[in-house]
């Protein structure tokens, strides 16, 4: 324990190249953990407000503007489909809304309240009114309310393409957070439409589902295309190809990013370990003539590299966990605009590692270099 | 008497293509209890010989032999451990360790050979040689800070701590005044007459190696005179085996 003994002494007495390496472990860490921590999270929050109130996979009929029926048999496969956490089998219509003289165009979701909230978490971005449409109740977006002047409980006729006229009043407005839906979607009961459109029970153009692993879609669709080879099969991944490539490069970037740092971090460290190692030379050389052997006198340095890695790994992970606090707090407040972060343990345990290895491996030349030296070199040398 | 330091044919070459025959096979023997000095000029290859008797370095021929351990066949981890155990070393530029205190130099050779923390008795032996060497109230302070008869003095105090066999001072007053050369030779003797440790000391100093029981003189890489030192004429002196 000798070569641990004289590392912490050496630590001690080089209190300002200690100190150096240990800030630059502890900035390096800090900066990895929280570009890295900020990403994920960046991607997660991304990730979310894109596809976490729509639908992931839809069934469709083969032919364009057609209808299908959702048996049994389809039903019980959607949902017997492990991953699925929300089906809604639809009928979505074009209509006309009349306003005041006015008339704007309407998407019209009908379908049963339970599914939609599953997809659309209706009951939580209801921001006026009912969230449930009940069975003469219309649910409609923010941005067509403010443009045309509708609050919850107005009358708004909506006529249908053959021109038949439904009576329909506004329950409740909601608040998807994009303004395409917020503006043209609303959703109602079936019982508005099922008649006047003289539909089966169990007939719909469209069934929106949603899984739980949203980079499953793809899986889930493949195996719902083999098993419905008369429906069409819709994957979001599919229709938000330049979404995910975004997503992809961001996170390639990230990595590089972080990998960048963990060498510049490292580069700096080796290097003040190695000048550290030279101005100790002599002191190396009057341990190994007085017996201390080449490995212990190595050992030295890793020590000493394990400890100062330690520390400013330790140091690092606070710095980051501060970084991230602050972030996070200025994300709460209200309209930051900012996402939360999340610190996943996972990745603390990682750059934790991460850290902790630099500092071993930038031991690696004053460990050779040390082990190397000959006593005779400095005795002679005076 | 047996002989500590059986050395045959001791040559050193330094340089491969610009070759210097720092020592061109010298013959040296030395009893155990011996006292004695080597002189010679600048260049002769004092230091090469303490250098090689100390397995500091490795003659380019020849055969040694330390306190009945052929070293030659040693590895370099066992050489090693062969100087933490059976040799002391006084340098010139008493290479003490800075970031170290008094007593930690002392404690060093110690723990080097694997004592864990200073036992009592390794606590008492550190007393002991602090008193001995008269650095009681230092023994605290960084080594840096001490003057150099008092740096010299730790060293010699550390290159007896592990009870060497033999002690190698190449120059241990090189670089100290009158009083503090007096000082180191008087605690020489008093160590060897307590110990009965070897000494084989390096100076280039006539005066200092008028003092020692024996005078081995090199020139040119080979032992030109080795004299018993007969007229033992100052006070401090004894009797000695010859
Ligand atoms: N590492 C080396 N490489 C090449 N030549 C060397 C080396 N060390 C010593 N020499 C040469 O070997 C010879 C003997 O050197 P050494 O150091 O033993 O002399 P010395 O008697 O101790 O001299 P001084 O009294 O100046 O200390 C000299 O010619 C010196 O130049
Ligand atoms: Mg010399």
């Amino acid at each position: 324990m000798l070569s641990l003994r004289v590392a912490l002494r050496f630590i001690a007495r080089s209190r300002f190249q200690s100190l150096l390496i240990v800030f630059g472990i502890a900035v390096g860490i800090a900066v990895q953990v929280f570009v890295g921590s900020l990403i994920t999270s960046l991607q997660a929050s991304l990730l979310d407000s894109t596809v976490g109130n729509s639908p992931h996979v839809i069934l469709e009929p083969a032919e364009k503007g057609g209808t299908f029926a959702y048996t049994e048999a389809i039903r019980s496969l959607v949902e017997d489909t492990p991953s699925v956490t929300a089906a809604a089998p639809q009928i979505v219509v074009p209509v006309l809304a009349t306003k005041g003289g006015a008339t704007a165009s309407l998407i019209v979701k009908a379908g049963e309240f339970a599914g939609l909230d599953g997809i659309y978490k209706l009951s939580k971005r209801t921001v006026q009114g009912e969230a449930r449409p009940g069975p003469e109740g219309l649910l409609i977006g923010k941005d067509f309310a403010n443009t045309y002047a509708v609050a919850a409980g107005d009358m708004l006729p909506l006529a249908l393409a053959d021109g038949t006229l439904v009576d329909a009043r506004v329950s409740g407005i909601f608040d998807l957070g994009v303004q395409a839906v917020n503006e043209g979607t609303a959703f109602v009961d079936p019982g508005l439409l099922a008649t006047r459109l003289g539909l089966a029970p169990n007939e719909v153009n469209v069934v929106e589902t949603q899984i739980d692993d949203v980079f499953l879609s793809s899986t889930v669709a493949e195996a719902w295309r083999t098993a419905l080879p008369q429906l069409e099969v819709g994957d979001w991944q599919e229709r938000n190809a330049e979404l995910l490539i975004a997503l992809q490069s961001q996170g390639t970037s990230s990595v590089m990013i972080q990998v960048f740092v963990v060498i510049a971090v490292m580069l700096g460290i080796a290097s003040t370990l190695a000048i550290s190692a030279v101005q100790k030379t002599r002191q190396i050389g009057i341990l190994k003539a007085l017996g201390m052997s080449d490995s212990s006198t190595g050992l030295v340095f890793l020590y000493q590299a394990g400890i100062l890695g330690f520390a400013g790994t330790l140091l690092g992970l606070g710095l980051a966990a501060g970084l991230i606090a602050l972030f996070s707090s200025l994300a709460a407040g209200p309209d930051s605009g900012l996402f939360p972060i999340d610190l996943q343990p996972s990745f603390v345990a990682f750059s934790a590692g991460v850290g902790i290895s630099i500092a071993l491996l930038s031991a690696v030349i004053p460990y050779r270099s040390t082990a190397r030296l000959d006593p005779i070199e400095v005795i002679q040398g005076g | 008497m047996a002989d500590v330091i059986v050395g045959q044919g001791l040559t050193k070459v330094y340089g491969t293509t610009q070759k210097t025959y720092a020592l061109k096979g010298v013959d040296l023997n030395v009893q155990k209890k011996e006292f004695l000095s080597i002189i010679g000029q600048s260049g002769s290859g004092k230091s090469t010989l303490l250098n090689l008797l100390g397995l500091l370095d490795r003659p380019t021929e020849g055969s040694l032999e330390l306190v009945g351990t052929d070293v030659g066949s040693l590895s370099k981890k066992e050489r090693a451990a062969f100087r933490n155990e059976h040799l002391g070393f006084v340098f010139q530029f008493h290479h003490l360790l800075p970031e170290f205190s008094v007593r930690e130099n002392l404690l060093m050779p110690g723990w080097i050979g694997g004592q864990r923390t200073s036992t009592s008795a390794t606590r008492a032996r550190a007393g002991e040689m602090l008193e001995l060497l008269d650095l009681g109230d230092v023994k605290d302070k960084r080594s840096n800070d001490l003057s150099g008869g008092q740096k010299q003095r730790v060293a010699i105090g550390r290159s007896l701590m592990n009870g060497p066999d033999i002690v190698l001072a190449d120059e241990p007053t090189g670089n100290l005044d009158t009083m503090n050369t007096e000082q180191v030779y008087s605690l020489f003797r008093k160590v060897h007459e307590e110990r009965g440790t070897t000494f084989v000391i390096v100076t280039h100093d006539r005066s200092i190696a008028e003092q020692t029981d024996r005078i081995v003189e090199v020139r040119d890489g080979v032992i030109q005179q080795d004299v018993r030192n007969e007229h033992l004429a100052s006070p401090g002196s004894h009797p000695r085996a010859s």
